[in-house]
């Protein structure tokens, strides 16, 4: 479908569309890890920010800077810096989340110097009171390094403006993701997947014109295979579309499966809410950042991604919950065992995977059988 | 009178015995595998290598032993690290080593030295053999050829797989994964040593390297290996002569010094 083939050239040519976007409007591109990285301060200074991710192939460059037991994809994304790929970046800026990210960028900045670079002091406790007005400090702290760094003043209307177009593009995600809701979802996960890792590095406002076409052009549009049994995904970051590609091709006449909903820092978690209305841009911003959907470094004393996710569940009818994480992601780990065990009591199965750079289709294509298997055979019983 | 002194290498799965006339000249050498009993496997390695140097054991003045199993060894009054003979024995056949890399049965090693011999620094692998030898020969068994076939078929293949080669035993199913994929052979055997490579590539680059880089161990014969290792690095690598003896070769060396030999 044209429509979504749009969204995996941008996905899958993103270095291209980046050099481009820089030479087109002279702008500056901003590489960031972590999804807590406010990205409007950035657009109103008229700033590209580009999610740094892996390319999922082994390599032999970044052991000596990272850890044996951290998780794959940090290193995954530290290969990309140092073999070269994300040359073009003018900048490269970190939210604080989780330890193992944090060295990705600390060997990055140290190893591949770039122009401009930002740690920003995401808090971890969420869910003191506190969280709001000390977030609000940082990101004006930010807002006047953009500044210094552009030479632009980001006026209030800019960052408004930009605020409009983020929830406009999260609205229309939402808009998206609602239409999986249907008994035959007119788009797959894979696809799902590809439009909202584009969501992540192209201009926002190119990525609502193309989601307002696709939109426009879903209703008439029926895949040519049953939706199956519904699957959510749920785990730490997840841009395997090799593995959902894998899961949505199987057999259809015995194994037929779809994923309905996700909860991913690469996916729903990305943009699940807006940013509220406030007098104060900046406190705006900043409460959003802090009620969004949590990764599970910051979901403490309270685990609230929970009820979250049993909403997503029941609202997207999911049967089954394929429960991944990277590799050594302790984070998740932790979440893991009280995401499951809430899934199950709902009467959801989940099947718990672990994500490495590579993923090994075979073993997990036996895996993931056997589990739809013993979800149809609940249905017979 | 001419100092024999030797050196037994007690590997994962062969051992291998090198004698040496004062300390300089190589006057024999001999491996068995070790199977189950190792020291009567390192007694049947010694009287090869004195029959074919025509000697008696009382005529070695001194028996130095390394290797995984060497606190089993045979006839030796001490003994010396893997890290420690793999370097001496390196710098005597390769004065400018100041890399080597030792890939064996069941390890990977990589150690830095100065031109004495003398060891800076050294990495080995991560617990698993997932980067060594007896991958490599589960990895031909899943492909149905000989493990001497495996290195030249790769040579062959252009192309690359992704392969995640973190363990031994799951990289063997991704083989079989690849196999149903209709992969050729010749591109499988290639990720098989793409990823070996990777794995050893990243010790080395832990330890850092230095000219001249120096392959040692029996996976060194391995033509595809050596290759890629080239291609990682992107330096010149050589390989030893009989690079399996390298290790047991420094243990005679060490063992030489032990005997007062100057």
């Amino acid at each position: 479908m044209k429509e979504i083939d749009v969204f995996r050239q941008w996905n899958r040519k993103r270095h291209e569309y980046a050099t481009a976007w820089q030479k087109r409007t002279g702008g500056k591109v901003m590489g960031y890890f972590c999804t807590y990285v406010p990205e409007e301060i950035l657009h109103a200074a008229g700033v590209l920010p580009v999610r740094v991710l892996g390319s999922h192939e082994p390599q032999n460059v970044t052991e000596p800077h990272i850890f044996a037991m951290f998780c794959p994809f940090c290193r995954d994304c530290l290969a990309q810096g140092l073999k070269g790929r994300y040359k073009y970046l003018d900048g490269l800026m970190i939210a604080q989340s989780c330890l193992h990210i944090r060295q990705a960028y600390t060997s990055w900045i140290k190893h591949v110097p770039v122009g401009f670079s930002y740690y920003l002091c995401m808090p971890h406790k969420v869910q003191s009171r506190r969280a709001y007005p000390y977030l609000r400090g940082e990101l004006e702290a930010f807002r006047k390094a953009v500044e210094g760094w552009t030479g632009k003043q980001i006026s209030d209307k800019a960052l408004r403006e930009a605020i409009a177009v983020y929830n406009e593009n999260r609205r229309l995600m939402r808009e998206l993701y609602d239409t999986r809701k249907q008994a035959e979802p007119p788009v797959s996960g894979e696809e799902v997947m590809e439009i909202s890792l584009a969501q992540q590095m192209v201009d926002k406002r190119e990525h609502n014109e193309a989601l307002r076409k696709l939109l426009a052009a879903l209703p008439r549009r029926k895949r040519d295979r049953p939706a199956g049994t519904r699957l959510m995904i749920i785990g730490s970051e997840d841009d395997d579309i090799d593995f959902l590609h894998m899961v949505e091709s199987l057999n259809k006449e015995q194994y037929p499966a779809t994923f309905v909903v996700d909860e991913h820092c690469t996916g729903s978690r990305y943009f699940w809410n807006d940013v509220p209305e406030d007098k104060d841009a900046l406190m705006a911003l900043s409460r959003r950042y802090i009620e969004r959907p949590p990764c599970p470094t910051k979901d403490w004393e309270e685990r609230k991604r929970i009820p979250h996710i049993m909403k997503l569940a029941r609202d997207f009818g999911a049967q089954g919950a394929i429960v991944m994480q990277q590799k050594f992601c302790d984070p998740h780990e932790l979440d893991t065992v009280a995401i499951r065990k809430e899934l199950e009591k709902q009467g959801i199965k989940t099947l718990f995977l672990e994500f490495d750079v590579t993923v090994p289709i075979g073993q997990f294509r036996i895996r993931v059988e056997a589990f739809l298997e013993t979800l149809k055979q609940e249905d017979l019983f | 009178m001419a100092v024999i002194t030797a050196g037994i290498d007690m590997g994962a799965k062969t051992i291998k015995v090198v004698l040496l006339e004062d300390g300089q000249k190589v006057r024999a050498r001999a491996m068995e595998l070790g199977g189950t009993d190792t020291r009567a496997a390192g007694e049947r390695a010694f009287n090869a290598a004195l029959f074919q140097a025509g000697l008696r054991m009382a005529e070695v003045a001194h028996v130095t032993a390394t290797g995984a199993g060497r606190a089993s060894a045979p006839f030796a009054k001490d003994s010396v690290t893997e890290v420690g003979a793999g370097a001496r024995g390196a710098i005597f056949l390769h004065p400018a080593a100041r890399t080597v890399i030792d890939v064996g049965a069941e390890e990977g090693k990589t150690l830095r030295c100065d031109g004495r011999g003398k060891v800076i620094d050294f990495a080995v692998n991560e617990k698993c053999a997932a980067g060594a030898g007896s991958f490599m020969e589960s990895m031909a068994r899943a492909l149905e050829v000989k493990l001497e076939e495996l290195g030249p078929l790769a040579l062959k293949s252009g192309n690359t797989i992704p392969m995640n080669a973190q363990c031994a035993v799951f990289a063997e199913s991704e083989v079989v994964t690849l196999v149903h994929q209709k992969h050729t052979k010749e591109d499988i055997a290639k990720a098989v040593h793409d990823a070996i490579a990777d794995r050893i590539t990243s010790m080395v680059r832990k330890v850092g390297f230095e000219n001249d880089v120096v392959l040692i161990g029996g996976v060194s014969k391995n033509p595809a290996f050596v290759e890629t290792m080239r291609r990682n690095l992107q330096t010149a690598v050589n390989v030893l002569p009989d690079p399996e003896y390298v290790g047991a070769l420094g243990a005679a060396i060490v063992a030489a010094e032990n005997a007062g030999v100057k």
